[in-house]
């Protein structure tokens, strides 16, 4: 099973303060952004831009696995925790992992029944955004 | 200089730490974003969520009397609670949670002025500590719809030709954008806006602190600038009728006005109304 699966089942099984809770967890373990993007970060790069939040994602292709650096503010703890989420998923798997990740995946965690649909649009767009660069990175077709 | 016609509504962060253990005062804290109230909170702050606590889940509509006597009576609140609220983005849903609160007729309900952004600025402590206050038995007498207006209300409205304040982004009350920037799932079909409304984006109100302006600041923006006089009778809508509650709030209370409602329904209602009119 995939990383990214064995997630979806523990967030299945969470009702909606186990799902904060988990969230809150990823959102305070956030890798911090290694000192060689704080430049670009704050000249405004690498901002996803279809969300209110500022994300802020970096992608490498090294030795054919992927790796994820990313930025969100403390103050935007959902956004935050879902970018964790996502970072510790696909920090050194495949881009074909990434790429076979289910498509409406903010549904399967069910983060749109338990937080509300009105809020997920900017998560859709950032996970969408970091899947499409996976792939662009990395070549495949 | 002008003063907020009533100022007691409006109270200061120091005032709320004044208070965290008083207890005739609830703390609620209602923000945009579902999990900042799990990052820390006020001492003692409940919190109350605009859209898995406040909202039915089933029909587009607030919860009904029944669930909203359940849910403050588990948060602790009791009738004669005083109630202050805050929360992020310039109060903005923490005036969405006080109008609801109105709407089922609470009556001590003020505003932290500046919200959890100013009050994280100062550095004030924050807690993880969910509160737990003995369960009260909150009775809903009467429900306050003066302060709401539906679309009939509406029509009504402007064929009286009585002022309309739309609180949305010049782009969106021009009917460029279906929706606000980043927040496409609340498009409508048709973009403008009602006729004979006026555009002063919610945020206008707002300090770059996230307090409220003042009251001259105010009465130039919207008495001066859009011509809004005493005894107006007002209506205020936006998207979903979140960013209109802030305005609502600082037209009732700031400004005095006493006639104000909040069409909740807003754009996406009006902009999806077969035949409904629409100006550009």
């Amino acid at each position: 099973m995939t990383k990214i699966q064995e997630i979806i089942e523990a967030f299945e099984e969470a009702d909606y303060q186990e799902t904060l809770a988990m969230l809150l967890d990823y959102s305070e373990s956030l890798p911090k952004l290694p000192e060689k993007y704080i430049e670009q970060r704050d000249a405004g790069f690498n901002r996803v831009p279809e969300c209110e939040t500022p994300v802020f994602v970096w992608i490498e292709i090294s030795d054919g696995l992927v790796h994820i650096d990313a930025d969100v503010p403390e103050e935007s703890p959902t956004v935050r925790g879902f970018v964790s989420l996502l970072v510790d998923s696909f920090n050194g798997v495949t881009p074909q992992e990434v790429e076979s990740a289910p498509l409406n995946l903010v549904h399967n965690l069910g983060l749109d029944q338990k937080l509300g649909t009105r809020r997920m649009f900017g998560l859709s767009a950032v996970y969408n955004r970091i899947k499409s660069e996976v792939k662009a990175a990395s070549g495949i077709q | 200089m002008a003063e907020y016609v009533h100022p007691e509504v409006l109270v200061s962060t120091q005032w709320v730490a004044d208070h965290a253990n008083d207890p005739n005062v609830r703390i609620v804290e209602s923000d945009e974003d579902v999990l900042l109230y799990e990052v820390g909170h006020i001492e003692n702050a409940i919190k109350i969520d605009w859209q898995t606590d406040l909202q039915d889940q089933l029909i587009r509509d607030y919860i009904d009397k029944e669930k909203f006597e359940k849910l403050l009576s588990e948060k602790g609140i009791s009738n004669d609670s005083t109630v202050v609220f805050y929360g992020d983005k310039s109060n903005w849903w923490a005036c969405y949670a006080m109008w609801v609160f109105k709407l089922f007729g609470h009556e001590n309900c003020l505003i932290m002025n500046g919200g959890r952004q100013k009050w994280i600025e100062e550095e004030r402590p924050i807690t993880k500590d969910v509160p737990n206050f003995p369960a009260t038995d909150y009775k809903v007498s009467g429900t306050n719809d003066a302060i709401r207006a539906f679309r009939d209300d509406v029509v009504t409205h402007i064929g009286s030709g009585n002022p309309l304040i739309d609180v949305r982004s010049p782009k969106e009350f021009s009917g460029e954008l279906l929706h606000m920037e980043a927040y496409p799932q609340e498009g409508a079909l048709r973009g403008g806006h009602i006729p004979g409304a006026d555009n002063v984006p919610w945020a206008t109100a707002a300090n770059e602190d996230g307090t409220f302006k003042s009251a001259d600041d105010l009465q130039s923006i919207y008495m001066e600038g859009k011509g809004l006089k005493e005894g107006d009778d007002i209506i205020a809508y936006c998207r979903i009728g979140e960013r209109s509650s802030h305005t609502w709030f600082v037209l009732t209370y700031l400004l005095g006005f006493k006639d104000v409602k909040n069409y909740d329904g807003s754009w996406t209602e009006w902009g999806n109304l077969v035949k409904a009119p629409i100006e550009k």
